[in-house]
């Protein structure tokens, strides 16, 4: 591997269930020692991406290069390197202790296993002498989790791959995971892929967060999605309605059920009208959220209008000129034209 | 006891119209309870003989069929191949086949005139051995698969993730499967030794040879001596028992 090598590189993947598709990618990079994330709603593909880049399963048409080379799942290369927690963690039917120790005695070349897993227990939260000897039926799904978690973190793995790690898991307990994911980027260099639909923690954790939708991943995440159905408005314009608010006006669709993607650019809060000027509409929302994005120092600022929900990036001194706050409601200026659509 | 309790009850039947009195139904279990805890207490030779070549025959004809059953179900359940489903749907049939066919069948091979009648084994206890691994082996395949198909789907994901090789995860993923095998084990076991069809076809309950438990049953029934067939189904349950508790340390908890 060259040093200017991402971890991974994947070149036109394609992935299909029973000939329906499920994943088209056609490229994608992740360099070594960041944390990813994958943001998305449920079916969109994530967990499927996460199982080609976690090597479990072979995509359809494509490649996956690992550090510059295109690898296969049980190749020597990626096996126990590469970790998945899949989203509904499953333990071997024997103890705690045994299910951590599995995969390190897989791994012969590590001397003291126990001390690997007892050390893994603890990152956890788990404290070996009360936990270790507990069998896979008698803990709680949290702790079921976490057991999980501490089999992949004993092996120091390059890749760690999470599968929704925090859904379903209480809030002492997401912070944790997150100081896990940290620790072990610190420590080891681990490359970590999360897939949630937890936009705000994402931000939190990762240094990139991608969107995934019907299979097909695009932009940095800082993309806002309005689903349809999309009805015909004034002249060329198409519009979805809002009820309580004035409807969103939009270009004209592929069709009535296409997904539209607001770019952030075409987005921008303004007190003063800019209505009619540069082609833009005006819709009125309410700040509903605001989450520090963790590289850029940016404020992500969520404004809601009735179900639609958009994602501007603004820096603090926006914020403080324009005077938001959670609960503020403001005018949303967008441009129709700007929509690409999926 | 020597009496026939069929006899002491049509006597009991006779002073109960006299008296106005119905007999007990219940006086034949009783008596059965009795008659079980006699003969296993007394050693009786009769009784031992046919434990033994109860327990002996199952112990062939399990061996044979976990033997073969297994492995057999294991690659059922765990690959895909063409005609898999046609393959299970034969297995699932078989698992209803009844006794006294298999019997006829195995009777009709080890007769004298028949394919295997040159190795001399009808009405031995190898001979019932046959025929009983031929009703198990379905079972023990077709729960096998069963077991093996419902594992979940996130044990693969886990062992591949936790740096097991093709080899590792297929034992890994058998050893996981261990509770649905030994369910089918002991569901397989149940049929051999509670099934008559088979033994009396094949065995010919031959006294001190290969009368077994469940043919014995049978014999005394006919002879109306129920108070000893009671006693016999007794000690049948207490094997099965017996074999269940031993098997209870593999049990999940």
């Amino acid at each position: 591997m060259n040093s200017e090598d991402p971890i991974y590189r994947v070149r036109d993947l394609r992935h299909s269930y029973n000939s329906h598709p499920v994943l088209e990618i056609p490229e994608l990079e992740i360099d070594k020692s960041s944390i990813v994330g994958l943001m998305g709603p449920n079916g969109s593909g994530k967990s499927t991406f996460l199982r080609m880049l976690g090597f479990i399963d072979t995509p359809s048409a494509g490649e996956i290069l690992y550090k510059g080379k295109p690898e296969k799942p049980f190749s020597p290369a990626v096996l126990s390197h590469v970790s998945l927690l899949p989203q509904k963690p499953y333990l071997m039917k024997r103890s705690v202790w045994k299910n951590i120790l599995y995969g390190l005695q897989l791994r012969k070349q590590i001397e003291t296993p126990e001390q690997r897993a007892s050390e893994a227990l603890h990152r956890v939260g788990l404290d070996p002498a009360q936990f270790g000897h507990r069998h896979w039926h008698e803990l709680s799904g949290g702790e079921t989790q976490r057991v999980a978690l501490a089999a992949r973190l004993a092996l120091r793995p390059e890749v760690l791959l999470l599968d929704e790690p925090t859904a379903g898991v209480d809030a002492a307990n997401i912070q944790r995971i997150k100081e896990i994911a940290l620790e072990a980027r610190a420590e080891w260099g681990t490359t970590i892929v999360i897939a949630s639909h937890d936009l705000q923690w994402l931000h939190e954790v990762c240094d990139l967060v991608f969107h995934i939708f019907k299979g097909r991943i695009f932009g940095s995440g800082h993309e806002s999605i309005v689903f349809g159905p999309w009805f015909p408005g004034k002249g060329n314009l198409w519009e979805k309605p809002v009820p309580g608010h004035q409807p969103l006006v939009v270009s004209k669709p592929p069709h009535e059920h296409a997904v539209a993607v607001f770019p952030r650019e075409s987005l921008k809060i303004a007190m003063e009208e800019k209505t009619g000027q540069e082609g833009l509409h005006c819709m009125e929302g309410t700040v509903s959220r605001m989450t520090l994005e963790k590289n850029s120092g940016r404020i992500l600022t969520a404004v809601r209008t009735g179900s639609v929900l958009m994602t501007i990036p603004l820096t603090e001194a926006d914020i403080r000129n324009l005077h938001l706050y959670p609960g503020r409601t403001v005018p949303l200026h967008y441009d129709p034209l700007a929509v690409r659509w999926m | 006891m020597s009496e026939n309790l069929f006899d002491r009850l049509l006597e009991r039947k006779k002073d109960a119209t006299k008296t106005g009195t119905e007999p007990f139904a219940m006086q034949y279990f009783l008596e059965g309870f009795l008659k079980a805890f006699q003969l296993l207490l007394s050693r009786d030779p009769e009784t031992f003989s046919a434990i033994y070549a109860t327990l002996r025959v199952s112990a062939y004809s399990m061996l044979a069929s976990l033997s073969m059953g297994i492995p057999a179900g294991f690659l059922l359940g765990y690959t895909e191949f063409p005609g898999k489903k046609r393959i299970r749907l034969v297995v699932d049939t078989l698992m209803a086949l009844p006794t006294v066919f298999i019997g006829l069948m195995v009777y009709a091979f080890l007769s004298r005139k028949g394919p295997m009648g040159d190795m001399e084994i009808l009405f031995t206890l190898p001979g019932i051995a046959i025929g009983q691994t031929l009703l198990a082996l379905p079972i023990v395949i077709a729960l096998t698969a069963t077991a093996v198909e419902n594992m979940d789907t996130d044990l693969r994901t886990t062992l591949i993730s936790l740096g097991a090789d093709r080899r590792q995860l297929f034992f890994s993923s058998l050893w996981e499967s261990r509770f649905g095998i030994l369910a089918a084990a002991i569901n397989a076991y149940g049929r051999v030794t509670t099934e008559v069809g088979i033994s009396m076809m094949v065995g010919g309950n031959i006294k001190w040879h290969t009368r077994t438990v469940t043919t014995a049953i049978a014999l005394e029934t006919n002879k109306g001596m129920f108070e000893m067939g009671i006693a016999l189904g007794l000690i049948l349950i207490s094997i099965a028992f017996a074999v269940n508790i031993s098997l209870s340390f593999l049990r999940k908890r």
